[in-house]
């Protein structure tokens, strides 16, 4: 299999590279044919990667670990959820991830744009084909996912790193890759556009809705490891400014600038060698984010290994990107003029071209003060680093500054602002932000820490609210319907303008969260057992350790009370889990955490603990306001959502909607699946620790086939798990059984109370749960009828294109390439 | 036109120069120098109150903490430990309040954040960074 595997990466390199040239060859030869073959090879690459994948993670399903890659990132009691996320849990597999991706986006763009953009085509799949290859040569000469061991191979594998066995790190990173490779759909386009001089907005347009998708994507893989680092890490915050954090935020920039000043090319035909820029640019840093990370060149606690050979790689990739690309611009300026000049300063394009600038200085700055330690060492031969206080000193200011700019764009108008104009939109935003100075003065909260977000946060709801009031006033009066309708129609109406707005709104609530840090409390408190101390309202008790093994690991669990103004609120369970085959590594974490509305209280257990006189160390945090930043998030997707519904969407005309607005539709609503993830139930270890022995083997039978539903504990069985969930199960099933039920008589009153069949280890070998095996199958016969509709395409093409007449009247130069063409295959 | 370009120009040459102005600012404050042990020691004096980056490794058997409380004192050295003798002015004291990481133990790398002072060392709170190999693979050899 492994050797399949190697072979479908090399095919897929040859069959990229063939791509790309034919395609470049029909453009300049005007050969549809040529193009259309080169469309072709295009689409097989991605039915090649698709099976490439399906071997990978049968690889993984099976434990094939004769496989390194395999061996290194799984085990044999992995559970299945985390064998199919090791897949892009290490380097190599995730280059191969990458490409997969890529080679599936790159497909759907083709597949949706090849009539309506044609002549951009060939050299959007060049451009795509060309970024795929330098993945492939990575992996095919360097960093081989197919790798299998030369001598014996082990008979275990060394497991997931612990850290990454966690729900939201396994949706993280195809989350942000998701992001990063879609921006190579706007750049493809770009590049497209560039070259063959079809500079008007239509390569803006088919655009568009990549960007925005990919940013969403994007601004969800963030969130996502801000949610991991802090429920995993332990150090009681969401964002420290690591390189790796900040390769992701890099292109986030630049792609939140674009999908701005888009907006002023498209209104008024300005910022046209801007938009270019930024489309480039987002891209380059998607590829120097994984550069950054992968090569070793910055150090960071997270990163990948040192690795020059790729470093070496990267950068002759990344150079001719730049060159290449920008040489383009260059050449292509004069067609690039803007046709409007700006007006006045009071202007929305004039605010767009100011956020523009602020967020591309953030990019810079992030850029600049991550590579600091390389940069001194290089230049000035030693090593000076800068930590998060300095990044807080310059991006605090620059985010309240973007702030205020969100307020402020949607109350200037187009062109010019007249005074009138202005007094009229600022007076109740500017009102709302006076209210909530004063009411922050009088409760007394720090007003540089946080006092003046609240107050901008205000303005900009103010802002919001007041024009979606008087759009939603206007229409009231023009269609003579009730507020919410007209607000309802008024958002179908321009799904854009108004779901941007509603991503405002999203902001508005991440920023209310980022406040909450200035009145952050943290303190590290010793307790000896009863022992109690006090942070902020809350009061902790040390109430004992335990220890315990699950053959996995091993974890110790501390058992604190919680109290509020005099009385216990809570029992918090912060632990730390010893994982077998990482001993040398740093334990894991397991924070505990109290969430409400207002603040989190967050305690983390240190590894000196005192187990004689049941001693421990504790830290303790409350976070004010941080559950606003996920929900802010889960606002900011429904806003985007909205924003990519397709023109037709609002109408009842849905039936006539093109191919186009169902995918949109499907993305958007696997966008809003994803969000809904989160709802779960928490894994807490049970106080007494240990699982009661089973009375019957019946009993003992089924434990095992039951896994604990609490959705942390990796699905463990019930002979084994302890947590308050696998507890009320085997409660459960103990009093299915004293019924006097049998086997399957249990298993269907379980499948009853939960709806489904979540609860059992493995599915039930019948009927539809087959198909749960059938998965990684499923996949590679599609990636297989993928190569062979291909290959069926090609051939009927063959016999209609004898019947056309050729394009270009040159016969011999057809007899050539047919020729070549034949070779190459 | 020329009057515009002017205008572009002196207000771009503005913002740089204020720019660069804080960036330098901000950045003297912010600076923290990686430095090795023995790099530091050949000039004490000139580091002292500097913040610091220090890197080394855990004198075997320097560990001491106060009774029930989070105090440490400890020795780093500029080398691993078993590697070769290590002189005396190789190796500097340390002092630190607060959590430790697990793997803070005798001969561990540690980058200790914090400045020095005549008395030693002084870790600043969370300073301690006990150096594994990265997380999410170890390092190759060479």
């Amino acid at each position: 299999m492994a050797s399949l595997g190697s072979l479908l990466l090399l095919a897929s390199f040859v069959v990229c590279a063939y791509a790309a040239s034919v395609s470049v060859v029909g453009a300049r030869r005007g050969s549809r044919r040529l193009i259309e073959s080169g469309i072709g090879a295009f689409y097989l690459v991605a039915a090649l990667m698709t099976a490439a994948s399906a071997i990978m993670i049968n690889a993984f399903l099976t434990d094939d670990f004769t496989i390194k890659y395999v061996a290194h990132y799984s085990d044999a009691v992995q559970p299945l959820f985390y064998k199919i996320t090791s897949y892009w849990g290490g380097l190599d597999g995730s280059i191969m991830f990458w490409v997969f991706l890529l080679s599936l986006f790159g497909a759907s763009a083709v597949y949706v744009n090849r009539e309506r953009h044609r002549e951009l085509i060939p050299y959007v799949v060049a451009t795509i084909g060309v970024t795929q290859m330098f993945f492939l040569y990575l992996m095919v000469v360097h960093k081989n996912p197919f790798t299998t061991f030369l001598m014996a191979a082990p008979k275990d594998g060394r497991g997931l790193n612990p850290l990454l066995q966690n729900y939201w790190m396994a949706i993280h990173p195809p989350s942000l890759y998701t992001g990063f490779v879609g921006m190579t759909i706007p750049f493809a386009f770009c590049i497209a556009a560039l070259i063959t001089g079809h500079l008007d907005d239509s390569w803006l347009r088919a655009v568009r809705r990549w960007t925005m998708v990919s940013w969403l994507f994007l601004t969800f893989g963030l969130t996502l490891g801000m949610i991991w680092a802090y429920e995993v890490l332990g150090w009681g915050g969401y964002w420290s400014w690591d390189p790796v954090e900040n390769a992701g935020l890099l292109p986030w920039f630049t792609a939140t600038a674009f999908l701005h000043s888009v907006m002023v090319q498209e209104r008024r035909s300005m910022l046209r060698v801007w938009n270019v820029t930024l489309v480039i640019l987002t891209f380059f840093l998607t590829i120097f984010g994984t550069f950054m990370t992968r090569s070793g060149v910055v150090q960071s606690v997270h990163a990948f290994g040192d690795d020059p050979q790729l470093a070496r790689l990267f950068t002759m990739f990344m150079v001719l990107i730049a060159a290449g690309s920008f040489g383009l611009v260059i050449h292509r300026l004069p067609l690039l003029r803007a046709r409007n000049e700006l007006d006045s300063w009071m202007s929305r394009e004039a605010a767009f071209l100011v956020n523009n600038w602020i967020l591309l200085f953030s990019a810079f700055f992030v850029l600049f003060a991550t590579m600091y330690p390389t940069l001194s060492e290089a230049i000035a031969g030693q090593r000076l680093t800068v930590a998060a206080p300095f990044f807080n000193k310059w991006m605090v200011p620059i985010g309240l500054i973007l702030l205020v700019l969100t307020g402020i764009g949607p109350l200037l108008a187009w062109r010019k602002s007249t005074l009138g104009n202005l007094r009229d939109s600022f007076l109740w935003p500017a009102a709302a932000t006076l209210v909530t100075a004063v009411a922050v003065a009088a409760l007394k909260i720090g007003f540089w820490s946080s006092g003046l977000c609240f107050a901008l946060c205000a303005f900009v709801t103010g802002t919001i609210a007041q024009e979606f009031w008087r759009g939603a006033r206007v229409r009231q009066r023009a269609t003579g319907t009730d507020v919410a309708t007209a607000m309802i129609g008024l958002v179908g109406r321009n799904k854009r303008r108004y779901g941007g707005y509603i991503v405002h709104v999203g902001i508005v609530l991440i920023f209310l969260g980022f406040a909450g840090n200035g009145s952050k409390k943290e303190a590290i408190v010793r307790l000896k057992l009863g022992q109690e101390a006090t942070v902020g309202a809350f009061t902790v008790r040390n109430d004992g350790v335990k220890a315990a093994d699950d053959g996995q690991k091993q974890m110790v669990t501390a058992y604190v009370a919680v109290f509020k103004s005099g009385r216990q609120v809570d029992t918090m369970y912060p632990g730390r889990s010893m994982f077998r085959k990482h001993e040398d590594e740093e334990p894991r974490t397991d924070v505990a955490i109290r969430r409400t509305v207002a603040e989190d209280l967050y305690l983390v257990l240190p590894g000196d603990i005192d187990f004689g006189t049941q001693t421990i160390s504790l830290q303790v945090f409350v976070n004010p306001l941080v559950n606003w930043i996920w929900l802010g998030f889960g606002v900011l997707a429904f806003g985007t959502g909205i924003a990519l519904l397709p023109e037709r969407a609002f109408s009842f005309a849905l039936a006539g909607a093109a191919a186009e607005s169902a995918a949109t539709t499907a993305v958007v609503l696997l966008a809003l699946l994803l969000c809904a993830a989160p709802v779960r139930a928490q894994h807490v270890e049970d106080p007494n620790g240990a699982v009661p022995p089973a009375k019957s083997d019946l009993e003992r039978k089924l434990r095992d086939e039951m896994g604990c539903t609490c959705g942390t504990c990796a699905h463990e069985s019930l002979n084994k798990c302890i947590c308050g969930t696998a507890q009320q199960m085997r409660t459960r099933l103990r009093a299915e059984l004293d019924e006097g039920k049998n086997h399957d008589q249990v298993i269907q009153a379980f499948i009853d109370l939960y709806g489904g069949q979540q609860f059992l280890s493995s599915p039930l070998n019948q009927g539809f749960n087959r198909l749960a095996w059938l998965f990684p199958y499923a996949l590679g016969v599609t990636g297989a009828a993928g190569v062979g509709l291909v290959a069926i395409r090609w051939s009927r093409r063959h016999d209609t294109a004898e019947t056309e007449r050729p394009e270009r009247a040159d016969p011999d130069m057809d007899e050539r390439l047919d020729d070549e063409l034949r070779n190459l295959d | 036109m020329t009057h515009r370009y002017i205008k572009i120009g002196v207000t771009g040459v503005v913002l740089v120069l204020a720019f660069s102005g804080l960036l330098w600012s901000t950045l003297r404050e912010g600076t923290e120098y990686f430095k090795n042990v023995d790099e530091v020691m050949a000039d004490r004096k000139a580091w002292e109150g500097k913040s610091l980056q220090l890197h080394g490794y855990v004198v075997p058997g320097s560990i001491m903490r106060r009774r029930d409380s989070l105090e440490y004192r400890f020795k780093v050295q500029n080398s691993p430990p078993r590697a070769s003798a290590v002189a005396p002015e190789n190796i500097v004291e340390a002092s630190y309040t607060g959590v430790v990481p697990d793997t803070f133990k005798d001969e561990a790398e540690v980058v200790l954040k914090g400045q020095l002072h005549p008395s030693g060392f002084e870790t600043a709170p969370n300073g301690v960074v006990a150096k594994c190999p990265s997380k999410y693979e170890e390092r190759k050899a060479g």
